[in-house]
């Protein structure tokens, strides 16, 4: 962390509208407000590079999560075995139309559209071509950034697996797994990007064009 | 009009962007680099976050009053409240699992709307002292909030996965969506909530202002 002034150009804290002297951060230094001690700008020590990377592989592990059984069960010779989007649709089965709505959103539709948004941002970034689209996808990205709760998710799983260990025998299938390495690269990929760093990006992309 | 502190971008004139981080001057609607709309402060952010924050003690009660979940077991139903889980699952010998969703759905839930409503108030009422401590509970409050989800999310898992025909089928019930609902609001009042008020609140420092008696003079930062 360290706040010189890079000449005359300032910078505002997002938490207690402090105003500095924008800070100059080396690859892989994070910035915070001298004041709140709120995060102000990082620069991630391989770039956009990072970010790509685990969004690629990502990818993958979303592909797999959706396509295989996520947990199945045993009581007495019967089975049951589910997939990861059943667990919003059994909800809407029930007629709880806005809950099946909110889990699908939260576990699967907004992390999804992240990861296509990231991947399509960072790659366009990486090519340094300018797009139209750029600012509205980072916009998305960033607003929805809270809503995808795949990590609380996984604690969810863990935990429904103690509540029935005692009703049933719980098998973890591949897709779980894979879910649960999707949770990790989904927030590495997040928090190794800056948002700071990602609009200046944009903004030097977008003005070389012109 | 309204006295921002010196130090404070507002006080020049400059307003940050709260999507991209650009200033911009205060007179501006959208930012230039990333056209979201700018503000020097939130509108209403007091109102605002009051306003979540009854909505949601109100759902908070439905929410543990009504079952979150219904176990039909040889043709006999079981309704389990929020509370009535915890207990089960402690009384069972799980404690750290009992202790995670009592953290989640209790403790959470219950602490971020304290602390709003004390941040509120605490900026309604002008208070200088702790800005920087008020500023990281506003943080906590603000990451914690999502993680409440996770008993929403174990319904909709032994939901989709307790489905034997007569034999064992787990249905849910109305405190599920009544609780995402906490989850929700709560999340949404966090974000109306502006902590750039709390420093607000510490004025115009190298201001020997005339001391004024009678009726306290509210700023109107908020409004």
């Amino acid at each position: 962390m360290s706040v010189q002034a890079s000449e005359r150009e300032q910078t505002a804290c997002l938490q207690c509208d402090l105003l500095l002297p924008r800070p100059t951060i080396a690859p892989g230094e994070r910035a915070v407000c001298p004041r709140c001690g709120a995060h102000l700008a990082a620069v991630p020590r391989d770039g956009l590079l990072r970010s790509f990377a685990f969004c690629s592989s990502a990818v993958i592990l979303l592909g797999i999560a959706v396509s295989f059984p996520f947990l199945s069960m045993k009581v007495g010779g019967l089975e049951n075995v589910m997939t990861l989007p059943e667990s919003g649709i059994e909800l809407y089965r029930h007629g709880m139309v806005a809950l099946s709505f909110v889990v699908m959103a939260s576990i699967l539709l907004i992390p999804t559209a992240i990861l296509g948004l990231v991947l399509a941002l960072v790659g366009q970034l990486m090519r340094g071509r300018p797009a139209p689209w750029l600012a509205p996808a980072a916009r998305l990205i960033f607003g929805l950034g809270t809503w995808s709760m795949v990590e609380v998710f996984v604690i969810g799983v863990i935990v429904s697996l103690v509540k029935l260990a005692s009703m049933a025998d719980v098998v973890l299938g591949i897709s779980f797994w894979s879910y649960a390495v999707f949770s990790l690269c989904l927030t590495a990929a997040l928090s190794s990007l800056d948002r700071d760093y990602i609009w200046r990006e944009i903004e030097r992309v977008q003005t070389r064009a012109t | 009009v309204t006295a921002f502190p010196a130090e404070s971008a507002a006080a020049h004139g400059i307003a940050v962007c709260h999507t991209c981080c650009k200033l911009s001057p205060a007179s501006a609607h959208r930012c230039s680099r990333c056209e979201a709309p700018v503000h020097l402060r939130q509108t209403d952010s007091l109102h605002r976050t009051l306003a979540l924050v009854i909505t949601a003690c109100i759902l908070y009660i439905p929410a543990n009053v009504l079952p979150i979940m219904t176990t039909d077991q040889l043709g006999q139903s079981i309704d389990s409240t929020i509370i009535g889980g915890v207990i089960l699952l402690w009384n069972l010998g799980s404690y750290p699992v009992a202790s995670v969703i009592f953290i989640a759905s209790v403790v959470v839930p219950l602490g971020k709307l304290t602390a709003l409503i004390l941040l509120c108030w605490s900026v309604g009422r002008g208070q200088q002292a702790g800005a920087r401590e008020r500023t990281v509970a506003y943080r906590v409050t603000e990451f914690v909030g999502r993680w409440s989800m996770i008993d929403v999310f174990v319904v909709a898992i032994l939901v989709s996965l307790i489905q034997l025909g007569g034999l064992l089928v787990i249905r849910p019930g109305s405190a599920a969506l009544a609780f995402c609902g906490v989850v929700i609001v709560t999340m949404v009042a966090a974000e109306s909530f502006d902590p750039r008020l709390i420093w607000d609140r510490l004025g115009p420092r190298p201001e020997p202002a005339a001391k004024t008696f009678g009726a306290r003079s509210r700023r109107d930062a908020d409004g």
